[in-house]
């Protein structure tokens, strides 16, 4: 075999594809101090914040997770889906889906939202605040993550369990279990297209001036926007933030449990949330790596990577490297440096904006309603590594 | 129309470049250069950049 950077024995060795393996291990953290760069049976994994924040828009790499369903040997309407939409398109195809969407996810957008999402927090809170428990993925995270998306894009929230299930069963695949979740995979996939493909017929009839609208419109131009491409973005925008928002609000209570000072003082000075928000990205982001992938040869850091190489650029070692932040623990008013629970470049999260107004919100009226949170049973987690997050928490609070 | 952007918020990303390719670019060196005085008929992209802008490090007026 030839030597290369893949198979340098020097290099710390990382088991990304176990469902076992965890970023937050004292494993990675030793490799972080062994090197700046590890192996993996996916490529390779980047663990340093200085690396991390310049190879997430190193010109010699792409976005790599297009080939996450060939690198798990899964074909079907799922891998058919996930390998053209928007997030694995590069160069003119991508600027042009990108300038396409992106006024459906402005900054201007969170002013007009951020009302409806106190109202939508504030009904979830009200059905369970005075039994001092819940399920706070099944009770609160799941509803309000869809909730939100049913806002955006105009749909009924009494819709919101059917999506929120579609989008949970999609979301396995992003999970190191990809190929045995496959079936529950594909017939979600399947589920959700049916859904959109009704949901667009409908909204043709009916004409509505909003995300959905706005697609039917640029879809007049089969050039600008195919048929295919219009499915697969409102396909994006569902999937793509009820998972997300779920597991990363539900990360952010667990990561409060274990600090009820914080979450005490987030209560007594609410204008903390958005930095809250932050800073739970920070240490328990729900995407806890961002992958990339060689274009062509280059060096770095005189290392050789080779094209083709996929690089995981692991987010969450990287925002709590000693290097960076001396002191990592959670502080939701410590002064810090941007995470990357969101990537960047130019594939930078298209929701981000809503993702952050929504949670701010949530955890603004959460903190002040459900005092001293703790678990009341055994929290149920996906697997650590890949996009991870709870299943279900019960919880128990004293009401405010 | 003068465009300033503040590059001790700014990471990068490109999302201007994407939004207003005429406006913003990336030289060789792989740093961001803009047009600091455009044309009015440019006034919708650089809007449409600055909205984009993930660190909102675009003022524009």
């Amino acid at each position: 075999m030839t030597e290369t950077v893949l198979t340098a024995p020097e290099l710390p060795w990382l088991d990304l594809a176990d469902p076992a393996f965890s970023i937050r291990s004292q494993e990675v953290m030793a490799a972080r101090e062994q090197a700046w760069l590890a192996r993996t049976p996916y490529g390779l994994a980047v663990l340093r914040y200085d690396d991390v924040q310049k190879l997430l828009r190193h010109p010699k790499l792409r976005q790599g997770s297009y080939r996450w369903p060939a690198l798990n040997n899964v074909t079907g309407h799922f891998a058919r889906w996930w390998e053209s939409m928007l997030l694995s398109q590069e160069g003119d195809n991508h600027a042009r889906l990108r300038r396409m969407a992106n006024p459906a996810f402005s900054p201007k957008l969170i002013t007009t939202l951020a009302p409806r999402f106190t109202e939508l927090a504030t009904m979830l809170i009200d059905r369970f605040a005075a039994k001092g428990e819940c399920d706070f993925i099944a009770d609160f995270t799941e509803p309000y993550a869809t909730g939100v998306i049913c806002e955006l894009l105009g749909l009924p929230f009494a819709r919101w369990r059917e999506l929120a299930d579609i989008a949970g069963e999609m979301g396995l695949a992003l999970g190191v279990t990809f190929r045995q979740d496959l079936p529950t995979i594909e017939a979600a996939t399947q589920r959700l297209f049916a859904y959109v493909e009704e949901l667009v017929e409908a909204r043709r009839a009916a004409p509505k001036d909003d995300f959905i609208g706005m697609l039917i419109k640029a879809n007049e131009d089969k050039a600008q926007l195919s048929d295919q491409e219009m499915l697969d973005m409102i396909v994006l925008a569902i999937f793509g933030g009820i998972d997300t928002t779920r597991n990363q609000l539900g990360l952010a209570m667990a990561t409060f449990v274990e600090h009820p000072a914080q979450w005490a003082l987030l209560a007594e000075r609410p204008e903390l949330a958005r930095a809250a928000v932050e800073e739970v990205m920070r240490v328990r982001p729900t995407v806890t790596w961002v992958t990339r992938e060689a274009v062509e040869d280059f060096t770095y850091n005189d290392t050789p990577i080779k094209a083709g190489t996929t690089v995981h650029l692991l987010s969450q070692s990287a925002t709590s490297d000693p290097r960076v932040f001396e002191d990592a623990s959670f502080d939701i008013t410590a002064e810090r440096k941007p995470h990357f629970g969101f990537g960047g470049g130019a594939h930078h999260c298209l929701g981000h904006f809503i993702a952050r107004g929504d949670m701010t919100e949530a955890l603004k009226l959460l903190a002040t309603r459900l005092k001293n949170p703790r678990y009341a049973g055994e929290v149920s987690w996906l697997p650590d590594s890949g996009n991870t997050g709870a299943i279900s928490m019960p919880l128990a609070f004293d009401p405010a | 129309m003068k465009v300033d952007v503040d590059m001790s918020i700014c990471l990068l990303h490109g999302q201007c470049v994407i939004a207003a390719p005429a406006v913003f670019s990336f030289d060789d060196a792989g740093d961001l250069v803009w047009v600091a005085e455009v044309d009015e008929g440019l006034r919708a992209d650089v809007e449409a950049a600055a909205d984009a802008c993930p660190e909102q490090a675009i003022t524009f007026g």
